[in-house]
């Protein structure tokens, strides 16, 4: 008997968490059937973002921990056309160990052309680098055969100096190790291949395969004329225990003009982390797509576990069990079978890292650290644990709603819901825990909230759509039933739509979003690469050659001249210049805005003219006459001008190769790159360069059965003109386009998967009733193929009413990104959303059909011996 | 133990509403068996439902155990069964994914009882099951699923049982073993039960049977045994 005195109905008189947790351990005995789903949506979505995150900081602890190396030493002196002065190199070898390195680019050709190489072909743009023999003071080069690099660069029996090449450029022109290579007008040995160089932060945007010969190697070639474009690169390397102390400020004081770009291991790899930074975020966001899309499927299986459940929590009410009793025990069982999908999540992607790092790691120039990084995995893991709260939460909240007189009527109370507020506050903190993880860890936080944004659109836009869907098939259902004519499997599938419990709206609600997730991708995608193959070809050159000496102009405009089928040649001076002084003020004194920044840093190509170059747009100011022969004017890109706050008529000095250049800007322009055309950022009207030492850049436009006879025409006469192929250029940017595009729709799939997912939990969750009706329509006279055929009705609408929606959805946020974010142009393209739709119809049609597919395989008999 | 006056309950439904029980008046005193005897759609289950605060009437008071449990929340009521009232349903209602000690060690667990599974295997020992503790409600017969439930329910030691058709699922042989279980524990407890029922012969067995019809009590009849 109870004791007497105290209030035993009291509330907070109820079991503890132990109890619950017993109690739900021993429930769980029972298996995990209906959790597959919810485990697997929950591991996909942590395993992506895991993996994403995993992978980044592998490639950032890399960059960290190769720091030096991919500088090339502790810090780099980048000077432009000319070397560091024998003074300044002194200066620094008394502060540590010093290396210089030259990079240009420029033809090679073999000394006889191989066998596989097809005429006029054989001479290739290649990114050639000298080196000393303290190179590389960090880090290793790998060659094969893997001998020391000094030894292989040296000059060998025959007299020729040794390079070392990637096979990149053996396979172009056919050759192999052993054979003879020429670089202007030397001679070289090929000495070995060229695996992996260290110093790789100091590339710029490779255009072919990359060569190491030795410094004098270099001088034989003739390639080192005045004006030509090549870096000087000189690095220190500080003695060991130091850290340079204040030794850049030394640096900067000693040689307060020496023009040079400063990169210490701080600032050595900035933009290629903000580019991994950057696709990180990316990939981290459609991962978050797919876990979201997964969670639709948590909440299914949720809202499934707990109506099976239905009995036992009538008859715990009915033993005591208080609502807040029965709420914890099935947040602990749904709280344990969360933790297994985000800990399975967890464990895949780290894994998948450690796996992958060492095959991703060939098109990186970082080796990543494939380790366990905690960071990510945590913040995985958040994302995991909020997702499986915001979908959990509501029918969980549901079931303390059972009532124990469920246990004597057997009907089940379908009232309006109204949440408890703690509920409605857990919901809440979980959609804040997702919206400030998104944020707090975005590199680009606006990303992140544009994503947010469109999340908080598209799920309900979906959850809506799902219920319009369900009720407008209910609509014509009743017409169907009030008509004349009957089509009794269009009104079964619709009824099927309608009915309640119906996986429409879960159907299209998942796999609407992650097809919107996909046509927006794919609609960036396309639009990228029709700017690239339609728009730019139609009126881009074949060539650009660079490094034409002021004597060879002639001779160079004879040899293209000379040519069959060539095009427009144009021609401009250039040379380079580094912005000092705006308005009279030193440039380090002028607050510059984001977008100018990269004009100031160090050395930038300009010119000179008579007239704007063609399809110039004049955005304010004029431009000088033809014949102007005035005090020196300057045409400035107009985001350069703002960014460095000038107006029309304020002055601008250059320091172009040591001598200062001042001139009061006249007008600004706006430069459509795109078009790849002769184009600088800085113009100087005629008078004020014309003396100053410069090459000549040109562009030939070209038909491309053309474009051999072209190469060879000018690189047999110059052996310093370098040429450019834009067509090859492009393919480089496509490539890299193909590995970005790639990878974007992989991740992009992983959200359809989820939907896949969701689309089978639901339909497997109705698998019971639609038996049963299956049976009851069969006894009643349906053949197998009327229902099958109401499926195919009912999925395909589903499908249908899916894929429109995702189809416009998508394409607008393919806009949104690309005319917002990219600051691209945009058109619609019907191709891939005619595509999607039809995935989405037929994918929702195959699959919903395959899992509906044993209702009507079923013998009546055994199901009827069941009802 | 039980005291209701003039309790009513009326049901919406599509076609109107419903009278369920129209007017109850019921004194059950502690210690007492009392059987409701009654057609199908009698009211008797939803009598049963009302003093188990499973339902709320639409007037009338109820009181039992000396609570007035008209004025209790969903989650006092809870607790209110948790610590009076003990339910035997006609389906068994077992937990499938317990065995049976842990099944009659639940409503000990959820009343913070310091040793469950010592007095859930006693209790089923002397309905018989000691061999069975083990065992899960798929691996038992009816009959002892239904010992299982009595073990349950009389474990915290209620003051009250109600009984619902304790033998509408079970074969005549099985329902005697079952109903012998439940009288003797009764006996044992000196607990009060009230037994639904449309079995003359076991509504014979109780101190005092009632006959329901139309959702009223129509006659008292004294008791034929026990």
């Amino acid at each position: 008997m109870t004791e007497s005195g105290t209030d035993q109905t009291a509330p907070g008189a109820g079991p503890g968490l132990v109890v619950a947790l017993r109690l739900a351990r021993r429930d769980l005995r029972g298996g995990i059937r209906g959790f597959r789903v919810m485990i697997a949506c929950l591991a996909l979505g942590v395993a992506a973002i895991a993996g994403i995150g995993s992978f980044n900081a592998a490639i950032q602890e890399g960059l960290h921990r190769d720091a030096q190396a991919l500088l090339g030493g502790d810090l780099d002196l980048r000077l432009t056309h000319r070397p560091a002065s024998p003074e300044q190199v002194a200066w620094l070898r008394a502060r540590g160990r010093v290396s210089t390195a030259v990079r240009m680019r420029t033809m090679a050709r073999p000394e006889r052309p191989g066998p596989g190489t097809r005429a006029g072909g054989d001479r290739t743009l290649v990114e050639l680098k000298s080196v000393d023999g303290n190179y590389p003071l960090y880090g290793e080069v790998r060659t094969e055969p893997a001998e020391p690099l000094a030894q292989l660069l040296a000059k060998g029996t025959g007299g020729a100096y040794g390079a070392v090449v990637e096979q990149g450029l053996l396979d172009r022109i056919g050759l192999k190790p052993g054979d003879l290579i020429r670089f202007g007008t030397a001679t070289l040995r090929i000495a070995a291949v060229l695996l992996r160089e260290p110093d790789l932060a100091s590339g710029r945007f490779k255009l072919g395969p990359r060569v190491i010969i030795s410094d004098a190697a270099l001088g034989a070639t003739g390639l080192v004329r005045p004006g030509s474009l090549i870096r000087y690169h000189t690095r220190i390397a500080y003695p060991p225990g130091s850290d340079g102390g204040d030794l850049e400020d030394a640096l900067a004081e000693a040689f307060p003009d020496a023009g040079w770009q400063v990169r210490d291991i701080e600032s050595a790899t900035p933009r290629l982390r903000r580019h991994i930074e950057r696709a990180a975020l990316f990939f981290t966001l459609v991962g978050l797509a797919a876990l979201l899309v997964g969670g639709i499927g948590v909440a299914g299986a949720v809202t499934g576990y707990l109506a099976g459940k239905r009995e036992t929590i009538a008859t715990l009410k009915c033993l005591g069990a208080t609502g807040g009793f029965i709420f914890t025990l099935f947040a602990l069982e749904v709280g344990a079978i969360a933790l297994a999908g985000i800990a399975l999540g967890l464990a895949v992607g780290a894994g998948l890292t450690a796996l992958a790092a060492p095959e991703i790691s060939a098109v990186l120039p970082v080796i990543p650290r494939a380790t366990i990084y905690p960071a990510p995995l945590l913040i995985a893991a958040g994302y995991g644990a909020a997702v499986a709260v915001l979908f959990s939460l509501w029918p969980l909240a549901r079931a303390r709603e059972v009532t124990a007189a469920e246990l004597f009527r057997g009907i089940v109370a379908r009232g309006r819901f109204r949440p408890p507020a703690g509920v409605l506050a857990g919901l809440a903190g979980a959609l804040a825990a997702i919206a400030v993880l998104a944020l707090a860890t975005a590199v680009r936080p606006d990303f992140a909230l544009w994503f947010l944004l469109g999340g908080a659109i598209a799920f309900p836009l979906y959850y809506l759509l799902g219920g319009v869907v369900a009720r407008l098939a209910g609509g014509a259902a009743r017409r169907l039933a009030a008509g004349a004519r009957r089509y009794p499997r269009l009104a079964l599938a619709l009824a099927n739509i309608h009915r309640p419990g119906a996986p429409t709206r879960a159907i299209i609600l998942a796999f609407g979003v992650g097809l919107t997730v996909f046509v927006a991708l794919v609609q960036v995608e396309g639009n990228l690469r029709r700017q690239i193959a339609e728009r730019i070809p139609a009126n881009a050159p074949a060539f650009f050659f660079i490094d034409i000496q002021p004597d060879q102009v002639a001779g160079f405009e004879d040899a293209i001249k000379g040519v069959p089928d060539v095009g427009d040649l144009s021609r401009m001076p250039s040379m380079r210049g580094r912005i000092v002084k705006v308005a009279g003020e030193p440039v380090t004194n002028v607050n510059v805005g984001r977008g100018a920044r990269w004009a100031v840093r160090g050395d930038r190509g300009l010119t000179y003219a008579r007239t704007p170059p063609e399809g110039t747009e004049i955005v304010s100011g004029q431009w000088w006459p033809a014949d102007y022969a005035g005090p020196p004017l300057v045409s400035l890109d107009v985001r350069i001008a703002r960014g460095l706050g000038m107006a029309i008529g304020d002055s601008v000095t250059l320091n172009v190769l040591g001598r200062e250049i001042t001139g009061r800007l006249a007008n600004t322009r706006r430069i459509t790159w795109s078009t790849i055309g002769l184009n600088f950022v800085i113009i100087f009207s005629p008078g004020a360069l014309e003396d100053a030492p410069q090459t000549f850049i040109a562009t030939v436009s070209a038909p491309p059965r053309a474009e051999p006879a072209i190469v060879r025409a000018v690189t047999d006469r110059f052996d310093n003109i370098t040429a450019i192929s834009v067509r090859e250029a492009l393919a480089t940017v496509v490539e890299a386009l193909d590995n970005i595009a790639a990878a974007a729709r992989a991740t992009a799939a992983l959200a359809l998967i989820a939907g896949v997912l969701v689309l089978a939990g639901a339909v497997a969750a109705g698998l019971k009733e639609r038996t049963r009706d299956a049976v009851i329509l069969k006894v009643t006279g349906a053949r197998r193929r009327d229902l099958a055929i109401a499926y195919i009705i009912e999925y395909g609408l589903a499908g249908l009413a899916a894929g429109l929606t995702a189809a416009a959805v998508g394409s607008i946020a393919g806009y949104l990104i690309l005319t917002r974010i990219m600051d691209a142009n945009w058109v619609f393209l019907p191709g891939p959303a005619l595509v999607t739709l039809l995935v989405a119809v037929t994918g929702v049609i195959a699959l919903g059909f395959a899992g509906t597919w044993r209702a009507l395989a079923q013998k009546p008999a055994p199901v009827l011996r069941r009802l | 133990m039980i005291d209701i006056s003039d309790v009513r309950l009326q049901l919406q439904s599509r076609a109107g509403a419903v009278d369920i029980l129209r007017g109850i008046d019921l004194t059950v005193a502690d210690g007492e068996s009392v059987a409701v005897l009654g057609p199908s759609g009698s009211g008797k289950s939803t009598l049963l439902m009302v003093i188990a605060g499973l339902e709320r009437p639409t007037s009338g008071r109820v009181e039992v155990a000396g609570t007035d449990i008209g004025g209790l929340d969903e989650d006092r009521l809870a607790l209110f069964r948790r610590n009076r009232v003990g339910i035997v349903f006609q389906s068994f209602h077992l937990v499938t994914a317990m065995t049976a000690l842990e099944n009659v060690a639940v409503p000990l667990e959820l009343g913070g009882d310091p040793a469950p599974f010592d007095k859930a295997r006693d209790i089923l020992g002397r309905v018989g099951l000691a061999d069975r503790l083990e065992h899960y409600p798929a691996e038992l017969s009816g009959g002892e699923q239904q010992r299982v439930a009595i073990a349950r329910a009389f474990a915290p030691g209620p003051d009250l049982i109600l009984a619902d058709e304790p033998t509408g699922n079970l074969d005549q042989a099985t329902g005697a073993q079952v109903i012998e279980t439940l009288f003797s524990m009764q006996a044992e407890t000196g607990a009060t039960l009230l037994l639904i029922t449309h079995d003359r012969d076991l509504a014979g067995r109780c101190g005092r049977v009632l006959s329901m019809a139309d959702g009223r009590i129509e006659a008292a009849q004294p008791a034929a045994a026990g």
